[in-house]
């Protein structure tokens, strides 16, 4: 009895069901958990896909921990690695702000080295410390050099960039593997395919990497820096978060856009330089060794920030000498860029999946 | 003279035939709005996969087969990613093609350099084949040029243009919503025709090994993906045009062809960049010469736009 009555005063609330809502905004901590979740499944994926493969997992993984972080030695590697990494990552970082992709950076690499090298083997002899930069500043404009047409194409006639700046890069390499194994290759051990050693090197620091990780980095703080806080670099993430507020606000787009994608391809060439002079020592094929388009994942992982490209560089870094170590258990550099796509898909996939949430909402 | 004409051209179809699978997936993809960057890494696969399948007794055909169906099932894997989630279109293409190449390159490697024990024969057409210079080009080639140039161009004309199903995808790709309050179906669709595309992409991979390179080696397909990427681009969007195209951007490989047969002074790597170089070019004439005019310049209008119903 009471409870009919009870139900007549207050009427059950109406039926309630599980929703799928979209977020305009993703939060941090949404964010956070997304990025945790890709890599929690990444390894589980990785894993399993090495334990089908028949690889000793559990050997792998202590060894990649002593490899990396556990010497000095891995330690020292991580950070070589992590040099040409930041700057290939900030090249599509920087390029990202603006809207523009772009996924040549291991032709601005090749071009970057090329020119490098060809300072420092055609140019007379100078004081260490002053042709350095000399290859430093050749590197860079030939990085910038590399992206000029692309940078047209897009800018004033709508060509797309990412085609255009990835064909290059195939061209890119082709001209450096052609001139290393021909017209300028080592005269005295004409058995390798490549230049004569370059004596100019970038000088050590005290535990064994080299100096091209402080140049990475002050590269990027310096470039941070200018797009935070500078009239400029406002006008550069306007231009690239609403087209037509940055039209209204009288932002030549154009001149942004062609000006970030020359300082996109200057980072990457100068990349080219860093991995010459720090690492490689001679020009060859191959040299770039995906360094530019490891930067695309890095940038995208960052999800377009500098701070963040250098952290996710040195993680990279120990994912690229990970890979080094494995190259004797038969796994190639090429499983490593595999073993990265599959990373790049997870998160882009996760990203997406964040703005999604269930609400309980009513039924009409 | 007559031969070297007859040579250049056969290069040229063959080369182009690659081009013109793999385009018209990619422009399939397009049309429903979906931007695929992941056709060097499909066609990675495809190519191994046929010769894995090949080496391993089975027909060409069951090779084809095979690879395309691997093709639906990465495209279903993309199409998860780029349709149902809506996550970024370019991130994930770029994704596909590392893990193709990577993970082509690493199955790959016993495979390395072994011949491919069984290619598609030539079939000669009768009489046409026999017609100076284009003859051996055009009517005497293997199952898959046909297929790739004749067959393949026509079904997909006649669908975008001749079919309600053809103005329903079409629409798909320029205003899903209007397409959406007509009644149909724009996540059906663009899942359905992003798997095409990448099973077609994956028997463009096929073909390289199977019609054309008789050996698999890493990087094989060398760029041929960004290529057949911008010639949907060159060839406005367009089914016949795609295939038209196949052709001019093939010839850009049989120039190399050429210099080999007489011996021309040039360095080789002048042909080996013409490709890439050539598919620039191309572009910028194309951009270049519709100017201002009102034509379809910058493809479908919703591509590389996820579409959400409650942003209508």
């Amino acid at each position: 009895m009471t409870a009919i009555s009870s139900d007549k005063l207050m009427p059950s609330p109406p039926a309630k069901r599980w929703r799928l809502h979209r977020l305009p905004n993703v939060d941090r901590k949404r964010r956070m958990i997304a990025y945790g979740l890709s890599l929690l499944i990444w390894f589980i994926l990785v894993g399993a896909g090495l334990a089908l493969a028949s690889f000793p997992v559990k050997d792998i993984a202590i060894r990649s921990i002593s490899a990396t972080l556990g010497s000095s030695y891995g330690l020292q590697q991580t950070l070589t690695l992590a040099a040409p990494l930041i700057l290939t990552g900030a090249a599509v970082a920087v390029a990202m702000r603006i809207g523009i992709w772009n996924i040549g950076g291991e032709g601005q690499f090749y071009f970057g080295a090329w020119a490098a090298a060809g300072v420092g083997l055609f140019l007379p002899e100078g004081p260490a410390w002053f042709m350095l930069t000399l290859m430093a500043a050749a590197a860079a404009i030939a990085g910038a050099i590399w992206i000029v047409i692309p940078a047209v194409g897009r800018a004033y006639l709508g060509i797309s960039e990412i085609i255009t700046t990835l064909l290059l890069s195939f061209v890119a390499s082709f001209l450096v593997y052609y001139l290393a194994a021909g017209p300028w290759r080592d005269p005295v051990v004409p058995t390798q395919a490549a230049t004569a050693r370059i004596v100019y090197e970038l000088p050590a620091l005290d535990d064994g990497a080299h100096l091209g990780i402080l140049i990475a980095l002050g590269a990027v703080a310096v470039l941070g820096l200018f797009l935070n806080y500078s009239k400029w670099g406002y006008e550069v993430i306007i231009a690239g978060a609403n087209r037509d507020v940055a039209v209204y606000a009288g932002i030549p787009i154009r001149r942004r856009i062609i000006e970030v994608m020359l300082i996109s391809g200057l980072l990457a060439g100068l990349a080219g330089m860093i991995e010459l002079t720090g690492v490689v020592h001679r020009l060859q094929g191959g040299i770039s060794n995906q360094y530019g388009a490891l930067g695309i994942p890095i940038a995208a992982v960052a999800g377009g920030s500098l701070t963040g490209v250098a952290i996710v560089a040195g993680f990279f870094a120990i994912l690229l000498n990970i890979g080094v170590s494995l190259q004797t258990q038969g796994l190639s550099v090429h499983s490593v860029l595999g073993i990265t796509g599959l990373l790049l898909f997870i998160i882009a996939a996760a990203e997406a999946a964040a703005r999604f949430s269930f609400r309980r909402v009513a039924t009409s | 003279m007559i031969e070297l004409l007859t040579g250049m051209l056969t290069t040229a179809v063959i080369a182009g035939g690659v081009l013109a699978l793999a385009g018209m997936g990619e422009l399939l993809t397009e049309r429903v709005g979906v931007f695929n960057l992941g056709l060097e890494g499909l066609m990675s696969l495809g190519a191994v996969g046929a010769v894995i399948v090949v080496n391993a007794g089975y027909s060409p055909a069951a090779a084809v087969a095979v690879v395309m169906a691997l093709g639906l099932v990465l495209g279903a894997i993309f199409a998860l990613g780029t349709v149902a989630l809506r996550a970024d279109q370019v991130l994930c293409g770029i994704a596909l093609t590392f893990l193709g190449v990577g993970f082509a390159a690493w199955i790959g490697r016993p495979y390395s350099g072994q011949i491919v024990h069984t290619q598609f024969a030539p079939i000669a057409i009768p009489f046409l084949s026999d017609l100076p210079i284009i003859g051996k080009a055009f009517f005497q080639q293997n199952i898959l040029v046909y297929f790739g140039y004749v067959a393949l161009p026509l079904l997909v004309h006649l669908l975008f243009f001749h079919t309600r199903h053809g103005i329903n995808l079409r629409a798909v790709g320029e205003n899903p919503a209007a397409a959406d309050a007509a009644g149909v179906s724009v996540q059906m669709i663009r899942f359905g025709y992003v798997m095409v595309g990448s099973a077609l992409a994956a028997c463009a991979g096929a073909y390289l090994t199977l019609a054309f390179v008789p050996a698999w080696t890493e990087g094989l397909v060398a760029g041929r993906g960004w290529i057949a990427l911008g010639l949907v681009t060159f060839a406005n969007f367009m089914p016949l045009q795609v295939t038209l195209g196949a052709i001019l951007f093939g010839t850009l490989s049989s120039f190399g062809f050429a210099a080999q047969a007489n011996g021309w002074p040039v360095p080789s790597v002048v042909f080996t960049i013409m490709p890439y170089v050539g598919t620039v070019a191309f572009l910028f004439i194309r951009a270049l010469s519709q100017r201002g005019s009102h034509r379809l310049i910058m493809g479908p209008a919703a591509l590389g736009h996820p579409y959400f119903r409650d942003e209508r």
